[in-house]
């Protein structure tokens, strides 16, 4: 894999290109088996910036991977409003792309047509989309491997042909859910490095849903943590490490007490249901 | 072989060759790879274990067909090879399987093309599935070869009936079938078209057919096997021509050679058509190592 150097800092937050994701008084409510209504979250806020990497971050079945599909337009929201750069969501945009928990690659396409799928979809011609996917498979460090299929790559590999496929659509927002989750933990750590690498060279708005502290802390420029019983946005909290970040950014001191206050106040939400 | 310690069993202690190959093999999952030797003797069991098992079998026939008092019903191999070329050669044999086949090409046909897309649409749309659940269940299990009198009194003796007797042997394992192959699919492929903008449409060509070809094609073949068996019960029940028709006929004749060679023949039928469905299998689903 080859290391992307990174030249100039990458621009401040407030100053890359793009439109803002707004989400006012969303809530969400789920009907289960017996009739009874769940309710997710309801009369949640919050404005993630133009160029900003945030994460979601809370115990199992706070809402986290809901509310990252709300914003993708995957599932109905039932009260409130999101636009993303200035669009009503009321499905797929095609602004955004979806990165997936386990890869979601079509297990009968080679790398080459798995990566091209989001703009097949799209109606580009084959000659283009070939050219562009192998532009990707570069980026991300798979070369060689174009004509294998998923079944013949490991996990990570995987993962990267993923987030290649959600890239070669030429995004302007990321959506991720628990992109990593499924990945061992040395595959992981070169993940986040790489992912951070090509964040910093495009001007991209991460959403990043994961249930690990570390990782929340390495990647964003903002953690919102959500709470269940009741759910919604219990705090938000900003680890103002300085970027570029690798996984260097760990020995930073205030690194280790940054999580396990997080610790803390993840074992307070669980103590209060 | 490295050297050991001198606790352990040295070199000239363990097995050699063959028993030494034997041991490593472990179990069936844990296959270590094995010098050309080892392939070259396992491809010639493979072949030739089977041949001398048959053969045995055979001559185990022979043995006590000859011996058996009654000759009329129990024929000897030799017989029954004596009877298969004048069988292949019999104008009436052929006739037979033309007839036959009409009802089992257009029965199974039938039970296909309307089978495959009504299993698609089992799995993919759940209010429907609801609906019909039941009815599929009894299908399942009801013997078809007691509703061919009921379709003989409705439809009569013709080519229809016997190709309703053929679809229906099929019909239920093919919907089954494709329904079952819309369900194994992961759900989170589906959404990752739609998170990139895929229609209903897209779904169905990029996700749903390739993602449910494998248990199409399983269908088929079962579907295909319960169709030849259609094809033939239908005709020894109730409607005498074709295939089914000569069976009784030899029967009651007591010509048990040319029974058995016209059997013989069938499975040879069915033989080839599950090997051209194998073959398809394969060409198409290359991408599962």
């Amino acid at each position: 894999m080859e290391t992307v150097s990174v030249g100039a800092a990458a621009p401040a937050v407030a100053d890359r290109p793009g439109g803002t994701i707004d989400l006012r008084g969303v809530g969400k409510t789920y009907v289960d088996r017996t009739g009874a209504q769940n309710e997710v979250f309801a009369g949640l806020d919050l404005v993630i910036q133009p160029g900003e990497f945030v994460s979601f971050l809370g115990p199992s079945g706070c809402g986290k991977t809901t509310l990252l599909k709300l914003i993708a337009g995957l599932a109905p929201y039932d009260e409130g409003s999101i636009t993303v750069r200035g669009k009503a969501v009321t499905g797929p945009l095609p602004e955004c792309s979806v990165v997936f928990q386990n890869f979601a690659l079509l297990p009968w396409s080679t790398v080459l047509k798995n990566i091209g799928f989001g703009l097949r979809l799209r109606g580009v011609s084959r000659a283009q989309r070939d050219e562009r996917a192998r532009e990707l498979i570069h980026m991300v460090g798979l070369d060689g491997c174009e004509n294998k299929y998923p079944a013949q790559l490991s996990g990570g590999m995987q993962q990267r042909v993923g987030l290649a496929r959600a890239l070669a659509v030429n995004p302007s927002v990321l959506l991720m859910d628990e992109p990593f989750s499924a990945l061992d933990e040395q595959t992981r750590g070169f993940m986040q490095e790489e992912l951070l690498a090509i964040w910093e060279r495009t001007s991209l708005q991460v959403v990043f849903v994961t249930h690990s502290i570390e990782e929340a802390l390495l990647v964003s420029d903002r953690i919102v943590i959500l709470g269940i019983n009741p759910g919604g946005i219990r705090e938000i909290v900003t680890p103002a490490f300085p970027r570029p970040r690798n996984r260097e950014t760990v020995r930073d001191p205030k690194f280790g007490a940054m999580t396990s206050d997080l610790w803390e106040l993840l074992r307070s939400m669980k103590a209060d249901d | 072989m490295t050297s050991a310690p001198a606790t352990v069993a040295t070199p000239a202690d363990r097995p050699a060759g063959r028993a030494l190959l034997l041991r490593q093999r472990g179990s069936r999952g844990t296959r270590l790879p094995q010098p050309n030797s080892a392939r070259r003797i396992h491809r010639i069991q493979r072949i030739l274990y089977p041949l001398i098992l048959l053969a045995a079998l055979l001559g185990l026939w022979q043995y006590f067909a000859s011996g058996m008092k009654n000759r009329l019903l129990i024929p000897t191999f030799t017989e029954v090879a004596g009877a298969i070329i004048p069988t292949l050669t019999s104008g009436e044999v052929w006739h037979a399987m033309w007839l036959s086949n009409q009802a089992l090409f257009l029965g199974f046909g039938a039970s296909i093309l309307i089978g495959v897309p009504a299993g698609l649409a089992l799995g993919r749309f759940s209010w429907l599935e609801r609906t019909t659940n039941s009815y599929i269940d009894i299908l399942l299990v009801l013997p078809m070869a007691a509703v061919i009198p009921l379709l003989v009194a409705q439809f009569g003796l013709g080519l229809f009936t016997r190709s309703l007797v053929v679809f229906l042997f099929a019909f239920v394992m093919i919907v089954v079938n494709a329904r079952a192959g819309i369900r194994s699919i992961d759900p989170a492929l589906v959404e990752m078209a739609r998170s990139y903008g895929g229609s209903e449409r897209h779904v169905w060509r990029f996700i749903l057919l390739p993602g449910s070809v494998a248990a199409l094609l399983a269908g088929a073949r079962i579907g295909l096997s319960r169709a030849v068996t259609g094809m033939i019960v239908g005709e020894l029940i109730l409607i005498p021509v074709g295939i089914g028709h000569l069976i009784n006929e030899y029967q009651g004749f007591l010509k048990a050679a040319d029974l058995y060679a016209l059997v013989a023949l069938v499975l040879a039928e069915s033989l080839l058509l599950v090997a051209v469905a194998n073959h398809l299998e394969r060409k198409l689903l290359s991408w599962k190592q």
